[in-house]
């Protein structure tokens, strides 16, 4: 049973780059037995997002000035492709100490 | 989606304004956007910029949200000087984009796929270096129809 985990994905519009990402991180997410839920916004939406729902992780792809205490992580390296590992192994790590 | 029309080679431009000018006034012109764009896309490229350290090279993704788009589309423009963008989520980092593709998207959940295929093509080294270095628009069309195609 796949442990599921929800996903802050933040970019300059909260369209475009996140859905890039957020796409890529549930395929990433899966392969690492994690059932990714996720929602797309912009930078200054992540308050009133963090407000209304649970968050496990942000990926953010535009600067974000307050990550509401959950672990955040620079999702550049998911778009280019180089730093998907360094990636991943920093969200895992987080997921892990959070007990998912 | 791609038309010749949206297929620049050795375009010469002074800066990153002028850059996402004439690839949005394109847009523009083939009627795959609102007037409106244009000035979307150069303020959202200043508030939250758009360029890449990509695998073959820098480029850059300029966009904006759909409520200015009529029809997805991308662009493409092979520069003929790099010009100088910040990187997306640092944007105290610059970059020297030599290639710029501007997106059109006009529902994201409805263009995944594009989406997908345009962030594979991001991290596609040979593909990225056969764009750059191609001699005709015909040689790029070839080479992003799979791309862009449904």
């Amino acid at each position: 049973m796949a442990t599921k985990i929800r996903i802050l994905s933040i970019c300059g519009s909260g369209v475009v780059t996140s859905s890039m990402v957020a796409s890529k991180l549930k395929d990433l997410f899966e392969e690492k037995g994690y059932d990714a839920e996720t929602v797309e916004a912009n930078s200054s939406e992540v308050e009133s997002c963090c407000s209304r729902q649970q968050f496990d992780l942000i990926a953010y792809a535009s600067p974000i000035n307050d990550n509401c205490g959950i672990p955040a992580f620079n999702a550049i390296g998911l778009i280019t492709g180089m730093g998907e590992d360094e990636f991943m192994e920093e969200a895992i790590a987080a997921l892990h100490k959070a007990g998912k | 989606m791609l038309s010749k029309d949206l297929i620049r080679l050795n375009l010469d431009v002074k800066n990153r304004e002028d850059a996402i000018r004439t690839l949005a006034e394109d847009f523009v012109k083939a009627g795959v956007v609102k007037e409106s764009f244009v000035d979307a896309v150069l303020e959202r490229e200043k508030k939250s910029p758009t360029a890449l350290p990509a695998v073959a090279y820098d480029v850059a993704i300029p966009h904006t949200v759909s409520a200015h788009v009529l029809t997805p589309a991308m662009n493409v423009a092979v520069l003929k000087h790099p010009v100088e963008f910040q990187q997306m989520g640092s944007p105290d980092i610059t970059l020297h984009p030599q290639v710029l593709f501007m997106l059109a998207i006009s529902d994201p959940k409805d263009q995944l796929t594009l989406l997908r295929r345009i962030m594979k093509m991001l991290q596609n080294k040979e593909l990225l270096n056969r764009i750059r270095d191609a001699k005709t628009k015909d040689e790029i069309y070839d080479l992003l129809k799979p791309v862009v195609e449904e």
